[in-house]
C-alpha cells in the first residue's frame, strides 16, 4: 500500500468513524472501566481500593471537552486504571443501582440525593468508601493528576487537600 | 392624618389572605412504613394519580413484598381512607407505572414489567385481565383519555434501534380492554435512545412530548395528533435551547417532561431545564393549543432560583385551571411545591402545602385536578436521605 492508498485508506477510515452513531446512553470515556455505582462500591470493598465516582450527563458540554482533552491522556489513564475502582452515573438516567442501605433506586435519584449541581462532578472515596472530597466542573490532566496522588498515596490520611495542593 | 393612619391599619388587617392552595390532612396510602421498605414515584410523565366521578386512584410501585411490584389503591368519595392496596403486576419484577380516569370509576393502569409493557383496567376494586402492549423490549408508559378514548405510549428497542409506539384503546362494560391501534409515532427508527414520553388528550387531539438524543445532547420534542392517533404531526423542538459557548457545546439539558390537558384544547408541559447554568435544573414550562406550544416560561420563583428543582409534574382540568408541582430544597431538605397561572396569567408565587413540607423530606409528587379544582397531590416522604418511604395523600383546594 503506498503512502497515498494509505492516506485514502485512514481518510475514509476517519469518515466512517464520524459517521458512526455515538454510545447509545450518555457514556463514560472511552478506554476506561467506569462500572455502575453499586458494583463499584462492592469491589472497592472486595478489593480496598480507592473508588473515584464521576457524574456526568449526556450532551453535558464539559464532560466532552474533558474526554477529549484530559481522558485521553496515556498517563493520566493508566494512572487512574490502576489506582481506583472507576464509577460512573448518569445524572438524567433511569438506570437502576441498588444503595447500600438496600433501597433500589435511579442513577437520577442517586445524583440529586448528593446535590450534584452541575456535570462532570467527581468524588473521590477512600478504600473505606469513605467519600473524601468532591470536585465539579473542568478538571486538567495535572489536577486529576493530583488528586490521584493524594488519595492513591494515602495523603488523605494526614493532610488536607487544600495543604496538599498548596505544597506543589 | 390620623384618620388616614387608622384606615390603612384597618386595610391592611382586613386585606383577604394571599390566594393559594389550602390542603387537608395527609392520609396514609399503601404499606406502613417499615425498613428496608422503599416507594417509588417515578413513572414517564409522573401520573401516579387519577380522579374519575370523584374516585381516587394512586399507582406506585415499592418492594415490601421482597420484590419491586405496582400497587394500586383507591379511595371513594365517602371513605375518610385509601383502600386496601391491591398488587396489579405480575411478573418478577415491575416499575414505572401510570394511570389515567377513564370515566365511570374506572381506570386504566400500565407498568413495565420484566421488560415489556403491561395494561389493565381498574373498576369496583376490581382488576381487569392484563394485555401485553408491547411487543419487543419495552418501557417507559405513560397513558391519557378524553371522553370515551384512551391512549398509551412507550418507548421499545428492538436491537439497536428505538422507537415510540403509540395504541389506541377502549374498555367494555365488563373492563374488557381491547387494542384498537397499536403503531410506531414515526416510520423512522433511531439509533440513539428516545426516553421517558409523556402524553395528553383533549377534544382537540392527542399531545406527545418525550426526550430525544439524536443531536449530541438531549432535546424534548413534541408531536401532535388530531385524527384518534391515527397520525402524528412532524416533531417539534419544545425546549429553547443554546449552544454557542465552544466546540464541545450542543445545548443546555433538560429531561423528564410531562403534559396534561386543561380547558377544551390546551396543554400545559413541565420539564427540568439546566439552562440557567451551574445551579442545577430549573422548572420550565410551555402552553400549547392547536397542535403546537408557545415560548418556554420559567414557571418557579425567584426564590427558587440558585438551586435545582426536581421531578415536575402537571395537571389541569376542562374548567380551565392547571398546576405544576415539584420538588426542592430551599428549605433544607426536600419539599413539595405548587405553582398556577394567577389572575394575569402569570406564574403565581411557589407555594409549599403545610402537609407536604417540614422535616424530612417530601418529594417525588405526582398530582391530578378534579372538575371541582379540587388539586389531588401524592409524594413520597421519609425522616433521612436513607430512611423507608412512606406514600401520603392530601386533597388542596384554591382559595
Amino acid at each position: 500500500m503506498n503512502m497515498l492508498s494509505r492516506l485514502h485508506f485512514f481518510t475514509v477510515l476517519l469518515c466512517f468513524m464520524t459517521w458512526l452513531p455515538a454510545p447509545a446512553l450518555a457514556a463514560p470515556p472511552r478506554g476506561y472501566d467506569f462500572l455502575a455505582f453499586d458494583k463499584a462500591l462492592n469491589k472497592s470493598a472486595a478489593e480496598q481500593k480507592p473508588m473515584l465516582l464521576y457524574f456526568g450527563r449526556y450532551g453535558c458540554t464539559t464532560c466532552r471537552k474533558m474526554h477529549q482533552e484530559v481522558f485521553t491522556d496515556p498517563a493520566l489513564r493508566e494512572e487512574l486504571s490502576s489506582d481506583f475502582i472507576l464509577a460512573y452515573v448518569d445524572t438524567e438516567s433511569g438506570k437502576r443501582i441498588r444503595l447500600p442501605n438496600g433501597e433500589r433506586t435511579t442513577e437520577m435519584a442517586f445524583a440529586a440525593r448528593n446535590r450534584i449541581l452541575g456535570t462532570p462532578t467527581f468524588i473521590y472515596f477512600s478504600t473505606e468508601q469513605k467519600p473524601l472530597f468532591k470536585r465539579a466542573g473542568f478538571q486538567s490532566i495535572e489536577q486529576m493528576k493530583r488528586y490521584d496522588e493524594y488519595v492513591a498515596s494515602g495523603h488523605y490520611k494526614n493532610q488536607t487537600l487544600k495543604a496538599f495542593l498548596g505544597q506543589s | 392624618m390620623k384618620t388616614l393612619t387608622c384606615t390603612l391599619l384597618l386595610g391592611m388587617l382586613i386585606q383577604p389572605a394571599a390566594a393559594g392552595w389550602k390542603f387537608d390532612h395527609k392520609t396514609s396510602i399503601g404499606p406502613a412504613q417499615r425498613p428496608g421498605v422503599f416507594h417509588h414515584l417515578e413513572g414517564a410523565g409522573r401520573k401516579h394519580i387519577a380522579v374519575s366521578d370523584g374516585t381516587i386512584a394512586a399507582i406506585w410501585e415499592d418492594d415490601h413484598s421482597s420484590d419491586p411490584q405496582v400497587f394500586v389503591a383507591i379511595k371513594n368519595p365517602r371513605d375518610q381512607q385509601f383502600s386496601a392496596m391491591q398488587m396489579v403486576s405480575s411478573g418478577e419484577e415491575a416499575y414505572e407505572p401510570a394511570i389515567t380516569a377513564l370515566g365511570k370509576r374506572r381506570f386504566a393502569l400500565a407498568w413495565e414489567q420484566d421488560g415489556a409493557v403491561y395494561m389493565r383496567s381498574f373498576s369496583n376494586g376490581q382488576a381487569g385481565k392484563p394485555l401485553l402492549l408491547s411487543e419487543h423490549s419495552a418501557s417507559h408508559v405513560s397513558l391519557a383519555s378524553s371522553g370515551e378514548d384512551f391512549y398509551a405510549v412507550w418507548r421499545q428497542q428492538q436491537q439497536r434501534n428505538w422507537r415510540l409506539i403509540v395504541a389506541r384503546l377502549k374498555i367494555n362494560d365488563t373492563g374488557t380492554l381491547s387494542l384498537l391501534t397499536r403503531h410506531p409515532l414515526e416510520d423512522r427508527q433511531y439509533q440513539h435512545p428516545v426516553l421517558y414520553p409523556s402524553i395528553a388528550a383533549n377534544s382537540s387531539g392527542i399531545m406527545l412530548a418525550w426526550e430525544d438524543r439524536e443531536s449530541g445532547h438531549t432535546r424534548l420534542k413534541y408531536s401532535f395528533s388530531d385524527d384518534k392517533a391515527g397520525s402524528f404531526s412532524s416533531p417539534q423542538n419544545l425546549n429553547e435551547f443554546f449552544s454557542n459557548r465552544n466546540q464541545y457545546d450542543k445545548g443546555s439539558g433538560v429531561t423528564r417532561v410531562s403534559l396534561a390537558p386543561f380547558g377544551e384544547d390546551e396543554f400545559i408541559a413541565a420539564w427540568m431545564d439546566k439552562r440557567r447554568g451551574g445551579v442545577g435544573y430549573g422548572i420550565y414550562t410551555a402552553i400549547g393549543s392547536e397542535g403546537s406550544f408557545g415560548p418556554n416560561e420559567k414557571a418557579h420563583g425567584e426564590k427558587g432560583d440558585q438551586l435545582p428543582h426536581y421531578n415536575p409534574s402537571t395537571a389541569g382540568n376542562r374548567a380551565g385551571k392547571f398546576a405544576v408541582a415539584w420538588d426542592d430544597f430551599r428549605m433544607g431538605n426536600a419539599d413539595v411545591w405548587i405553582t398556577t397561572y394567577n389572575e394575569d396569567d402569570e406564574w403565581s408565587e411557589d407555594q409549599s402545602p403545610a402537609v407536604a413540607s417540614g422535616s424530612g423530606e417530601q418529594a417525588y409528587p405526582s398530582i391530578a385536578l378534579d372538575e371541582h379544582n379540587n388539586l389531588h397531590l401524592i409524594w413520597l416522604q421519609r425522616s433521612s436521605p436513607d430512611a423507608p418511604t412512606r406514600l401520603w395523600y392530601s386533597k388542596g383546594r384554591f382559595d
